[in-house]
């Protein structure tokens, strides 16, 4: 049986084995398909109906139910904007911890299926991740030109003043005003 | 060894099985039901292998040991694991993946149940050893020994098919 509690363990391999299996698109049209549209359905019906509060309500409760511990922060301006900073984010925290890397981008999947929710619902995208279990997000409304924050401007604890952020080396993937799966630039 | 990963939380979070049951249904739709089989056989030997070997080195005690952890980890279960000299059974009383698929009014793959056999057969078979599975739909009995000359092959039709609620 393929249960919950290591469920980022074999998340993770099945991308490795859908990109093998039918390249690059395969892996794409399943983070749309099958997580977009069908898995997280509740968070589309949500974020479509009320909007930056559906956003609130469905993150509040998934962030929580995956990270008791509370390795991330939710804020906002109402009406304007929805800012999370992960600081240890629970899924690729988890395949960190336990030595587990078979696809070359995790953290990729989730702009996958994000990205193309957001869009649908009137909605665009300034996010960076570090591959190190931490990244930050701002969702605007596509006609809201504003660019994204500078650092700590939205949030005293933003994920890009901690000091791994950029240390050592990481290699940061960042989207602008993208929800575009494959929109990132890498530094 | 019992579960070879461990998370910062004492159980997973439900909401995953829903995702299990979209990946089914994609993967199906995509591959046909031969490549879900490929794939959950690829998954019982690759992403399973630490706990394969931890079988072959361990046997039928290291198999019992992992499925109580593994089902203490899961939200919602209601599992007995009967350890005998020759095998060992999982009573799934009330299977925690279909209950909350129900709850969260889910349309479940009608073959999902199937999934245990195929991962849980090439799971058992790279550690030695077979399974076989009856019921399903919410409730099901779960058999790992050791291969014999005299054993019946698993037939898929003593595996049930689900509806959704």
């Amino acid at each position: 049986m393929l249960g919950t509690y290591d469920f980022c363990g074999y998340y993770e391999w099945t991308f490795d084995w859908l990109e093998r299996e039918g390249g690059q698109q395969l892996l794409l049209d399943y983070w749309v398909e099958s997580i977009s549209n069908d898995s997280q359905r509740h968070a589309r019906e949500l974020i479509f109906r009320d909007g930056f509060a559906g956003m609130l309500e469905y993150w509040g409760h998934t962030l929580a139910e995956e990270s008791p511990d509370l390795g991330y922060t939710i804020t906002h301006r109402p009406d304007e904007v929805v800012r999370f900073d992960m600081q240890d984010c629970p899924s690729k925290g988890f395949l960190i911890r336990n030595g587990l890397e078979q696809h070359h981008d995790y953290c990729d999947h989730c702009v996958g299926w994000i990205g193309p929710m957001l869009e649908d619902a009137g909605f665009t995208l300034d996010h960076a991740h570090n591959h190190r279990a931490q990244c930050w997000w701002e969702i605007r409304r596509a006609t809201d030109l504003t660019p994204a924050s500078a650092p700590g401007e939205l949030y005293a604890q933003d994920a890009r003043l901690l000091p791994g952020w950029s240390a050592d080396g990481a290699t940061i993937d960042t989207w602008v005003r993208s929800t575009d799966p494959l929109g990132k630039t890498s530094q | 060894m019992s579960l070879p990963y461990h998370d910062t939380k004492p159980q997973g979070a439900a909401d995953f099985y829903f995702a299990i049951n979209a990946t089914f249904r994609f993967l199906e739709g995509r591959l046909g039901r031969a490549g879900w089989v490929r794939y959950l056989q690829d998954m019982g030997r690759g992403y399973f292998a630490p706990v394969n070997d931890a079988w072959r080195v361990g046997g039928l005690p290291a198999v019992a040991a992992y499925w109580r952890a593994f089902f203490e980890a899961e939200p919602g279960g209601e599992v007995e694991i009967h350890e005998r000299e020759d095998e060992v059974e999982i009573e799934v009383r009330r299977c925690p993946a279909i209950a909350h698929l129900r709850v969260g009014g889910r349309e479940i793959v009608p073959f999902y149940c199937t999934h245990c056999y195929h991962l849980g057969e090439a799971r058992a078979a790279a550690a030695g050893l077979t399974m076989r599975l009856e019921g399903g739909a919410g409730s099901c009995r779960h058999r790992y020994f050791k291969p014999s000359a005299g054993e019946a092959p698993q037939r898929l039709e003593a595996i049930r098919e689900v509806a959704s609620c």
